[in-house]
């Protein structure tokens, strides 16, 4: 009970802290904007002006919420090293494993938040427009969020041994790409033999399959994201915490 | 019960540095052994360098030794039993600039276990205690420095620890703030709680301390009562200059 008391102590103050700073603001601006933009695209595809709205829309949803979302990870535990006011914390009795867990929750709740606001709009803005709910449109959002959860988790392990908050985004920009492409390594692994093909293999256990959460692209006739998905995606960020809390327990301050 | 507070027992602390091609090695503090007695107002003094602050961390668990056994009331200081007993003020501390003293306060008090009418209480006490009253409606981007380290010393205060750790906690203040903490850490100090505060100024903690420890280069140098460097010409500020020179 002691420590879901500290754990959301610690997750309540993340989020007020993500959604106070001024790039929650200019990110939410910037998505306003965007999906606004997404009108004249839709315009110009004429009879497909509801599929490319909702498609363009949930795209640029999930860009913005991405790039929030890494940048929020990879800064957010060297900015408490930076202030020292990670002193302030590991002085009193609270766990480190507590600490990360709530300050993961925090990010995942500001990125849960700033994905609702924009889906908000998103609809509303198709509702201007004179269309209703896209199908799929609760999965493709869960979809999103799955992705989020892996990716922000893989940021906090990767900013407790990277030297910059840059270099962290950059790698976990990187793997989020290269997650979108799992299929395709697949099959490149398959068509080769040696040291590329086991260089491929590895590659596929060392990077998420993020085209698991694709609910749109997969759902066909049913609206739906696989139980494996959900799966692979509690593996990721069970894997990720672990690996971070393997670093945070052995590092000074 | 252990009457120390905090012992450390051959204690040193070596900070290593990856380099390209080799680690670099730097022995902040080598072969330390010391006490601090319950109760008791400890200065520790020091030039730049002299391992004053790596000493602060290590007894707040914030560092790890690398050889030697630290102690904070029978713990080790990583244990929650110990923590629960110290409360530390780091020198600067930082907290965010949107948030009012009572919020960042609710925060470390929910960090420190607390909780309902009890941390309401203690958040209150601490603001009362440190004259932040006047200042509890402001942002603490509209703060001075010596309200932040007002502030500073009441997250430490919140939860009633039995043991002050203080790093620097005069630095840069005016002397009418320098004043009233004194004031404050010796009403504390009155109430049976140890002080263990570092400082640059020899005057300050001629003023508070019972006993003063001088390091020197990551070594200790000297430790020296209070009966001693009254009686000594010169006072403190001899005994130490004639140690680290």
């Amino acid at each position: 009970m002691r420590i879901l008391r500290l754990t959301w102590a610690v997750a309540v103050n993340s989020f007020s802290e993500s959604v106070r700073h001024r790039f929650f603001t200019l990110f939410s601006v910037f998505a306003f904007t965007a999906i606004y933009a997404s009108v004249l695209a839709g315009v110009m595809a004429v009879d497909q002006e509801a599929r490319v709205l909702t498609d363009f829309g949930l795209a640029l949803m999930e860009l913005t919420a991405l790039a929030f979302a890494i940048f929020n990870a990879a800064s957010v535990l060297p900015k408490e090293a930076e202030t020292k006011t990670i002193y302030l914390v590991f002085s009193r009795p609270v766990p480190r494993g507590v600490y990360l867990a709530g300050k993961l929750a925090g990010s995942l709740l500001t990125s849960a938040l700033m994905l609702a606001v924009m889906g908000a709009m998103h609809l509303l803005l198709l509702k201007v427009r004179g269309f209703g709910v896209p199908p799929c449109y609760g999965w493709a959002l869960a979809g999103s969020m799955l992705k989020l959860c892996v990716i922000t988790s893989f940021a906090f392990f990767v900013s407790l041994f990277s030297t910059s908050a840059v270099s962290t985004m950059v790698i976990s920009g990187v793997v989020w790409t290269a997650g979108h492409f799992a299929s395709e390594t697949r099959f490149l692994a398959d068509q080769s033999a040696g040291v590329k093909s086991a260089g491929l293999k590895a590659a596929m256990w060392l990077i998420p399959n993020l085209q698991l959460f694709n609910a749109r692209d997969l759902s066909g006739a049913a609206c739906s994201i696989a139980p494996p998905a959900f799966l692979s995606a509690a593996a990721w960020v069970g894997g990720s915490y672990l690996a971070a809390l393997w670093l945070i327990s052995k590092k000074e301050f | 019960m252990s009457t120390n507070a905090v012992s450390f027992t051959g204690v040193e602390k070596t900070y290593r540095r990856p380099g390209l091609l080799r680690a670099a090695y730097n022995t902040a503090v080598k072969d330390l052994s010391f006490e601090i007695r319950a109760g008791e107002v400890t200065g520790l003094l020091g030039l730049n360098g002299a391992g004053k602050t790596t000493i602060m961390k290590l007894l707040t668990g914030l560092l790890f030794p690398t050889a030697g056994r630290v102690r904070v009331f029978g713990h080790a200081p990583s244990e929650g039993a110990a923590k629960g007993k110290v409360g530390f003020l780091p020198e600067l501390p930082y907290f965010p600039p949107q948030v009012k003293p009572g919020e960042a306060l609710s925060y470390y008090g929910r960090l420190s276990g607390l909780s309902g009418a009890g941390l309401a209480l203690a958040v209150r006490e601490a603001i009362e205690r440190t004259g932040l009253e006047p200042h509890a409606g402001k942002r603490v981007s509209e703060f001075s420095k010596g309200m932040l380290q007002r502030l500073g010393l009441a997250q430490a205060l919140l939860h009633r620890p039995e043991l002050l750790v203080l790093d620097e906690p005069v630095s840069g203040l005016d002397p009418l703030a320098i004043h009233d903490i004194r004031g404050l850490l010796a009403g504390l100090n009155a109430e049976g709680r140890t002080v263990f505060l570092s400082s640059h100024s020899i005057s300050e903690v001629e003023k508070l301390a019972d006993r003063v420890l001088i390091m020197v280069k990551g070594r200790l140098a000297a430790t020296v009562d209070r009966a001693r460097w009254e009686a000594a010409p010169g006072g403190l500020e001899a005994i130490f200059v004639e140690a680290v020179r």
